[in-house]
């Protein structure tokens, strides 16, 4: 009885939310990214993600920058450069608005650009925008920009994200909720999932064909595979899993586009390092590396070997791949005349990313065979930024430069290889002379040999562009130079259909989850302290408050030693030290811990768990949206266990001894023995690649309607279940075997009642009882034991935020996350120990 | 439980066992082909006579990386448990002798503990301390601390009022003596019992670790890692990512197996029962 009640609840919970399905228009395009945006605005931070997203969709700027990397004209109509370089004079566009109503005129100029550059700002590109002396106004279409200095490149830095134009009335909230003049606005944004844009009917040029924009995050190249498999996704720019792409091209409905990105990956040394600062051992690991097998292996084909820190695609590029033959023998004797006959030792730091970290078992392989002996580290980005990037403990990393013309980091004080040349600084300094293309690629060309003769790093292959689309996807543009997915002229070919309502409904289900645990638990404690006294009652409260408050230290110590700063993390490479300082202040991240630690422990006490340092939004909404995932997977996988878990106990139970009861008894022991994320994987190969029946992964929201939302959850809640009715089913067996020898049981058979009436009557109720204490604690289990289910399904819960948080070093997410786990696993043995007073009346005497 | 079973499943569990721990001693000195050798021009290929497995993404004979990952599993679970009962056991013990203040701190301790979903704190403990074998130890290890007090102190408790111990009291015999002599001995069943149990929820939690990549680092093979890469490949190889999930099944279903049959065998309360 226990047992329908709780599923009917369930199904009433998960009934509340079932609007009316819509159908699937065809103006709506589904664009994945493999990583998702901490914010949104493009200002602040240098996420590429932020840009991929907003800029060129949402954002606009004064000119932009075209296939070819010509600048073009955008807000700004025309332009003049004074003679001296140091005026640049803006005629602005007419009948320009931004989407808050906000008209665009020369003050808009200069409140965008004086913010840039203003002391605080987090701008990435505020060095670089610092050459602005003054921004005059002119009269309200024309805007004046003083300079300190010539600047050739200003038009450049004017064509980037972190230079475009927002609204005086917007910027408080740019983060999560931007206001652009572009020919999109935001209108939603499920965390962990997708962010939707429409059309701007506003828009002051030729308005989109395409109605609405939904980005989804998928970084994990096999759901990617399944989701481009399965048309969950039309577009897919920087596809991460190359190789599927063989598969991928055969598929006509499907349109494969791989060409050259402008990132580089290169082996870098660290030059700071002994034997890694001569130039003999440095030749050595060149000798040592083989590319061909490299790009095989991480790439599985794709990528173009390169012999400097230089695109191929560019007309000024020099093949330098010849200049160190794949070579062990040489690079050995390379090793013995540096002094090092019998090799040496080197750590080998790898980010996240799949080609880091298969061309970094690779490397390590080749490096071996040359008596390099290499030990791999892999490493988050928040502590590779903090151990590589930014104090330069590392003898070698591999990483891709993914800046178009970026040979000027070669020259920079300090960087992170650290590479010095006096002649390369010559180079540079000739190149900025230079006038005519003729001298400058001739400079270019010395630029790569100098880098490339001083072997500064191992130079392994230009990153690939492969990208997969629906085939029926037109003018879909990706802005090669900047970082811009340019949706303005996509369409489906002759494409109509219905409008998609993308409003996100935050955490309803999670409200009304939470409320009836909260009445649960407040009956509970009633019932309590009505039956035992308040003094019993406040003396377990004590215990409970105890645990909490010691688990809260623990969990904020942990995460506060996690190495990486959350700042340096959420601005990336560029960002100055001056920016980072200045973010860390807007975070609250300066002060001594205990004073934190008390600040966030007072938030908890009123239900504040603080704002989210990457999402900028309060971590309890956040945590909302989540629950909406999690409670109603664990509840479904909960159910499952039951219903497949129960039944075969009982059978088990009342076949003792017999054959049945060893075959079931053995299978749940193999039950209990999978692992189930592995069961998980299988689960997805057969039912999403093979038979695609359902999605491989994400979630579609329950606003899209109860079956697809239910179709979302089935396999993941099933993978969970699987081992828990494992142990459901040898629970129930045990529970009811213990039963059926008890007296009561003897006499109800005494009275007349037949085997199964006994057991059906007095045996099942008594049975409950270790089922539903198993159930109880398993919950809490369950919700955040999905982390690698939910991993696996790229699902938003509870479980993958916190391992987000904590991989982009969102501290405060992860502590309010874990601190509401930790509560929910005490209450819930809170509640066990109570339930268990309540039905045992053996244990009340003790309890008083 | 049925007489027949118990033996089976003892006997079928201790050969698992054996072999699981005889492949990862093994895979110490001898694999059929060397893990760290890269054959890039080969990879994928499937189960053949030379290589009973076949070869992984960069061209590696999978039975041996299944051997290497035994190696592994056998280490970092082992480890981990030897951790936990070394810390826990000796807890258990003192709260139980002590009772009191002492065992008051000591139970909250492990409540503290076990407030956290294992698996969030180990991923806590991982990003903290960086990955790695030997933190994947810790982070597993955390959570035997707790299982092996409370167990120590519960039957430790019930000892301590048997009459022999009792009796060494009259004689004069101090807490710690009792505890190291008379009480410990009693527990070594229950104590070989919970170790092979918690020995199974290692080799999968270690899985688990090493699958989100937080456990042993490449190129040291473990079958965590094994699925991970193979997951990516399920559409092109798909035998790839079930040699290791196997292998992890089967080891784990012979560690439960044991200690199943060993409870059966040896833990003195289920004597008389049917």
């Amino acid at each position: 009885m226990k047992v329908s009640a709780f599923l009917g609840l369930a199904a009433a919970c998960l009934l509340a939310f079932a609007p009316v399905a819509q159908a699937a228009p065809k103006d709506t395009v589904t664009v994945a990214l493999q990583l998702e945006p901490p914010n949104l605005d493009p200002t602040s931070g240098a996420a590429v993600a932020v840009d991929e997203v907003v800029y060129g969709a949402v954002f606009e700027g004064l000119v932009r920058l075209d296939a070819q990397g010509a600048v073009k004209p955008l807000l700004a109509t025309w332009w003049e450069i004074a003679p001296d370089g140091l005026t640049y004079t803006f005629h602005l566009r007419d009948g320009v608005k931004f989407q808050d109503g906000t008209p665009f005129d020369a003050s808009i100029v200069k409140f965008s650009l004086e913010r840039a550059i203003a002391p605080g700002s987090t701008n990435v590109q505020k060095q670089a925008l610092s050459v602005i002396r003054q921004v005059e106004v002119v009269d309200p279409r024309t805007v004046r920009l003083h300079l300190s200095a010539p600047y050739s490149d200003l038009l450049y830095t004017l064509a980037w994200g972190d230079s475009v134009m927002v609204s005086p009335k917007s910027v408080a909230t740019l983060a999560t909720a931007p206001v652009g003049t572009g020919p999109f606005r935001f209108v939603g944004w499920r965390r962990g999932d997708a962010i939707t844009l429409v059309r701007n009917d506003g828009y002051w040029g030729q308005p989109a064909k395409l109605k609405t924009v939904r980005f989804r995050f998928i970084g994990d190249p096999a759901a990617a595979f399944a989701a481009i498999k399965t048309h969950e996704i039309d577009a897919f720019p920087d596809y991460p899993a190359p190789e599927n792409l063989a598969q991928l091209r055969a598929d006509p409905a499907l349109k494969v586009i791989t060409g050259s990105s402008e990132g580089e990956v290169i082996l870098a040394i660290n030059e700071r390092v002994g034997p890694l600062a001569d130039v003999r051992v440095r030749r050595a690991i060149q000798h040592a590396l083989d590319r061909r097998a490299i790009i095989d292996g991480a790439m599985y084909g794709y990528g173009t070997p390169i012999g400097s820190h230089f695109p191929p695609q560019n007309a000024a590029y020099v093949d330098l791949t010849g200049l160190y033959p794949h070579d062990v023998a040489k690079a050995k004797a390379l090793l013995a005349q540096a002094g090092y006959p019998n090799g040496l030792d080197l750590t080998l730091k790898l980010p996240p990313p799949n080609y880091a970290r298969r061309s970094g078992e690779i490397v390590a392989a080749q490096l071996a065979k040359a008596g390099i002996r290499v030990k791999i580290e892999t490493l988050e980005w928040a502590q590779w930024l903090d151990q590589v990037y930014g104090r330069h403990v590392f003898d070698l990393t591999i990483v891709s430069h993914a800046e178009p013309m970026d040979y000027g980091i070669y020259d920079k004080d300090d960087y992170y290889f650290g590479y010095h040349s006096a002649a390369f600084h010559r180079l540079m300094q000739a190149l900025e002379a230079a006038t005519d293309e003729g001298q400058r690629t001739a400079i270019l060309g010395q630029i790569q040999r100098q880098i490339a003769q001083d072997a500064v790093n191992g130079f392994l292959f230009q990153f690939p562009r492969l990208g997969v689309f629906d085939a029926r996807l037109k003018d879909f543009w990706l802005n090669a130079p900047t970082q811009t997915i340019d949706l303005r002229a996509a369409s489906f070919g002759g494409a109509g259909g219905a409008e998609a309502s993308t409003q996100t409904t935050s955490g309803a289900a999670g409200a009304i989850f939470g409320g009836v645990l909260a009445l649960a638990v407040a009956g509970g404690l009633a019932l309590v302290a009505v039956r035992f006294g308040a003094a019993y009652l406040a003396g377990r409260a004590a215990v409970m408050l105890l645990t909490l408050l010691v688990a809260s230290l623990v969990v904020f110590t942990i995460i506060q030693v996690a190495p990486g700063d959350p700042a340096a993390y959420m601005l990336g490479l560029n960002a100055s030290p001056e920016a980072i300082a200045n973010l860390r202040h807007q975070m609250g991240l300066e002060g001594p811990a205990a004073q934190r630690y008390l600040a966030w422990l007072l938030g908890l006490l009123h239900g504040d768990f603080g704002v989210s340092y990457t999402y900028q939004t309060p971590v309890a909404a956040l945590i909302a949206e989540r629950i909406g995932v999690s409670l109603p997977l664990a509840g479904l996988a909960m159910a499952l266990s039951i219903i497949i878990g129960a039944p075969i106990g009982a059978l088990a139970a009342a076949r003792r001894g017999k054959a049945a009861d060893t075959l079931v008894m053995g299978l749940t022991q193999i039950g209990v023995a999978i692992p189930n994320f592995w069961f998980a994987v299988l689960l997805v190969m057969v039912f999403s690649i093979g038979l695609k029946w359902v999605s491989a992964g994400g979630f579609p929201g329950w606003e899209a309607g109860l079956v697809p939302a239910l179709k979302a959850l089935a396999l993941p809640a099933i993978a969970l279940a699987a081992p828990q009715a494992a142990i459901i089913a040898r629970v129930v067996r045990s529970a009811l075997i213990d039963t059926l020898t008890e007296d009561w049981m003897r006499t109800a058979r005494a009275k007349g009642l037949t085997a199964g009436q006994a057991l059906w009557r007095h045996g099942l109720p008594n049975a409950l009882i270790p089922v539903l204490t198993i159930l109880g604690l398993q919950f809490p289990f369950l919700l955040a034991g999905g982390v690698i289910i939910e991993n696996v399904f790229f699902l938003p819960g509870l479980g993958r935020l916190v391992l987000q948080a904590v991989t982009q070093r969102d501290l405060i997410v992860a502590q309010g996350v874990v601190m509401l786990l930790v509560f929910v696993v005490v209450s819930a043995n809170f509640l066990v120990d109570l339930a268990y007073l309540l039905v045992d009346p053996r244990l009340r005497s003790r309890a008083r | 439980m049925s007489r027949a079973r118990r033996p089976l499943a003892l006997v079928v569990g201790g050969i698992i066992t054996s072999g699981f721990i005889a492949a990862a001693l093994l895979s110490r000195i001898w694999t059929p082909y060397d893990v760290a050798a890269f054959d890039i021009d080969h990879r994928l290929q499937g189960p053949s006579a030379a290589h009973w497995l076949g070869l992984d993404h960069f061209g590696r004979d999978v039975l041996s990386m299944i051997l290497v990952g035994a190696g592994n599993a056998l280490s970092v679970s082992l480890v981990a448990v030897l951790l936990g009962a070394g810390i826990g056991v000796p807890l258990g013990l003192l709260a139980a002798a002590r009772r009191g203040l002492v065992d008051e701190l000591v139970m909250r301790a492990t409540d503290v503990v076990f407030a956290f979903p294992a698996l969030i704190l180990a991923i806590l403990i991982t990003a903290a301390l960086g990955p790695g074998a030997i933190n994947a130890i810790i982070a597993i290890g955390v959570f035997n601390v707790p299982v092996f007090a409370r167990l120590t102190r519960g039957s430790a408790l019930s000892l301590w009022t048997r009459d022999y111990v009792l009796a060494a009291r009259a004689a004069g015999k101090g807490p710690a003596r009792i505890s190291l002599e008379h009480i410990a001995p009693g527990l070594a069943s229950v104590l070989i019992v919970q170790a092979t149990l918690q020995f199974s929820l290692g080799v999968i939690a270690e899985a688990g670790l090493s699958y989100v990549g937080l456990g042993v680092q490449p190129p040291a093979a473990s079958w965590g890692k094994m699925l991970a890469d193979a997951q990516t490949l399920a559409a092109i190889a798909p035998l790839q990512a079930v040699f290791p999930g196997l292998a992890i099944v089967i080891t784990v279903l012979g560690l439960n197996l044991l200690g199943d049959g060993l409870r059966d065998r040896l833990d003195p309360r289920l004597d008389g029962e049917p």
